[in-house]
């Protein structure tokens, strides 16, 4: 069973891939009230990520979830600098493994709460 | 109404409820006088030392009557019956093995012998006793574990991968001490529930009393343990159309609480957000009713589903809805070996048909779903074997993402009023789920405290 990262775009990360290919790759759901890309991951790289980040899980439609969100960040950034959605971004992601590690031991204590009133 | 169609709430699972709580205090002294005690302590992983699990809230679920006909912690006889089975002594269906374990050292600082009461101490007050019927051991718990839960040689019809540490049921089982004190618990010291939980406490007595005075003949049961989206509402909303001449009166929502995993949200959050979707109006009050139930979760798929089945017969409910990969984890089972349990049983687990089919099985009738996604076509949440169109699934991960990341879900995927309780909850522990400090700050709070008795 094949593996994938959901992305999720903001307008933000939307001017980030302006004009690249990857654009090509935006997918819509829910009626248009979100972008995202759905990025392939080949089987080893699956493995790997689950080995290296231990809140990593398939979930039941085979996303790769429970991501640290210091991952999805540079995973990212990868995506806008590479302007590209192949196993080279997981690896150049995977490559800062343990500066992600770093910032999700931090991350996993704190996160900022959306200014919202409840 | 006098058709004979009608459903009539079953009696619950083994016949008659469970209810071992001594709840005069002077009563309660005189049991205890002259017994050792023992402070409970939480199960700790055997690798990290982090809690996987607290022996109180089995306690808890077996004196207020959730797990009848259970009254204790099983003896060894009762434990292999539960293993090959998942029957009782008693010949009643069960699928977990549930005994009270401590360590070789505790046993021998203990000094307890079989016919001795023991009273066990929880945050240093009295809470419940333990009469002790037998002591035995555990000979291999790596075994014990892979046993609870199966493997796909022995139990190939829904095994898909064996099971291992990924598997946070598996680790409580591998996890457990290896002396086990069989016998009969009675809690003497009820625990008081804190907020929020104290307002979602139905034990099976005071839920069967609730359903008489909303008027619900039938009830259908839906299990969280996790914040409702849009695809667990419309789940609740069109499984409750099920009934029998006429849709069934109510739909009880029950939330496991118990120990919690990194990721999931906090049961605090659960709770409430399962609340405001009623409060909100999506399903009315009148119709819907949130409680609670204490028990570290096994993550166990068919053999969740059935101790699920049980918890919500002895509650009162009529029907149990079941969906795709219910109260699992990863790959471990096949996704749909729940559905396989109910509509045709498990050979290799003692079914060779659904529990509700099989000499001294469960009565509530199980209502297996299949999928909520939403269509871009209908602009609407559409039933998977319904809408012929491409549908978009809603996982609560996909959730868990979007919130960790800043980004509020759109309403038709997570319902503003849900979302509110979860910045809520999030404000108060500075974290959106749960991080290591909540797991181990909430096994030492846990959910309750006791007075001095």
């Amino acid at each position: 069973m094949g593996h994938y990262i959901l992305v999720l775009l903001d307008e933000n990360r939307l001017e980030r891939i302006k004009g690249s290919d990857v654009e090509n790759n935006i997918k819509s759901m829910f009626g248009g009230e979100l972008k995202c890309i759905e990025v392939n991951v080949p089987e080893e790289l699956s493995q790997k990520i689950l080995k290296t980040f231990d809140t990593a899980r398939i979930d039941a439609r085979g996303a790769i979830t429970d991501l640290p969100v210091a991952f999805m960040r540079e995973f990212f950034n990868q995506i806008a600098e590479k302007k590209s959605i192949g196993p080279e971004v997981i690896e150049a992601t995977l490559a800062k493994a343990d500066q992600i590690k770093e910032l999700a031991a931090k991350e996993s204590e704190y996160l900022p709460p959306p200014d919202i009133e409840v | 109404m006098s058709t004979s169609l009608l459903i009539q709430r079953p009696l619950p699972h083994g016949g008659r409820l469970v209810e071992r709580v001594v709840r005069d205090k002077e009563v309660a002294k005189k049991m205890i006088k002259g017994c050792p005690t023992y402070d409970i302590k939480p199960t700790l992983h055997y690798e990290t030392g982090v809690p996987v699990r607290n022996v109180y809230r089995e306690i808890m679920s077996i004196c207020y009557g959730f797990f009848s006909p259970v009254e204790g912690s099983m003896t060894q006889a009762e434990v292999e019956r539960v293993l090959k089975e998942r029957r009782l002594l008693n010949d009643w269906i069960f699928p977990f093995p549930l005994v009270f374990d401590i360590s070789k050292e505790d046993y021998k600082k203990l000094g307890v012998t079989k016919g001795d009461r023991l009273v066990l101490n929880l945050k240093g007050k009295p809470f419940a006793i333990l009469d002790i019927e037998e002591i035995w051991e555990i000979d291999n718990l790596e075994e014990f574990a892979h046993r609870v839960f199966g493997t796909p040689e022995d139990n190939p019809e829904v095994v898909r991968h064996r099971f291992d540490k990924k598997h946070p049921g598996w680790v409580i089982y591998r996890s457990h001490q290896p002396v086990v004190l069989a016998g009969k618990y009675t809690i003497i010291n009820e625990p008081k529930f804190r907020p929020p939980f104290d307002r979602f406490w139905y034990p099976p007595r005071k839920c069967r009393e609730k359903f008489d005075e909303l008027g619900w003949r039938t009830a259908i049961a839906h299990q969280t343990r996790n914040v409702p989206h849009v695809g667990h509402e419309f789940l609740m909303k069109n499984a409750a159309y099920t009934g029998d001449i006429e849709p069934c009166h109510g739909i009880l929502v029950n939330a496991i609480i118990g120990v919690k995993r990194r990721g999931d949200y906090p049961d605090e959050t659960i709770v409430e957000a399962q609340e405001a979707v009623s409060t909100a109006g999506y399903i009315k009050p009148e119709r819907r009713l949130v409680s609670i139930c204490l028990w570290d979760m096994r993550y166990g798929n068919p053999l969740e589903s059935l101790l699920h089945a049980i918890i919500r017969q002895n509650m009162g409910c009529t029907h149990h809805m079941f969906g795709r990969d219910h109260a699992a984890v990863g790959e471990y089972y096949d996704m749909w070996a729940t559905q396989i349990l109910w509509t045709k049983g498990i050979p290799s687990f003692g079914f060779d048909k659904p529990p509700t089919d099989v000499p001294y099985g469960v009565q509530i009738r199980p209502q297996n779903m299949r999928e909520f996604a939403y269509c871009p076509t209908c602009k609407e949440m559409a039933y998977s074997e319904t809408c012929g169109h491409k549908k978009e699934g809603i996982s609560g991960s996909l959730l868990r993402g979007m919130i960790a990341e800043g980004v509020q879900p759109p309403s038709v995927i997570l319902r503003p009023e849900v979302y509110k309780v979860v910045v809520k909850w999030w404000k108060h522990f500075g974290y959106p789920f749960c991080n290591e400090k909540y797991v181990r700050d909430k096994e030492k709070d846990l959910e309750v405290d006791l007075e001095d008795l």
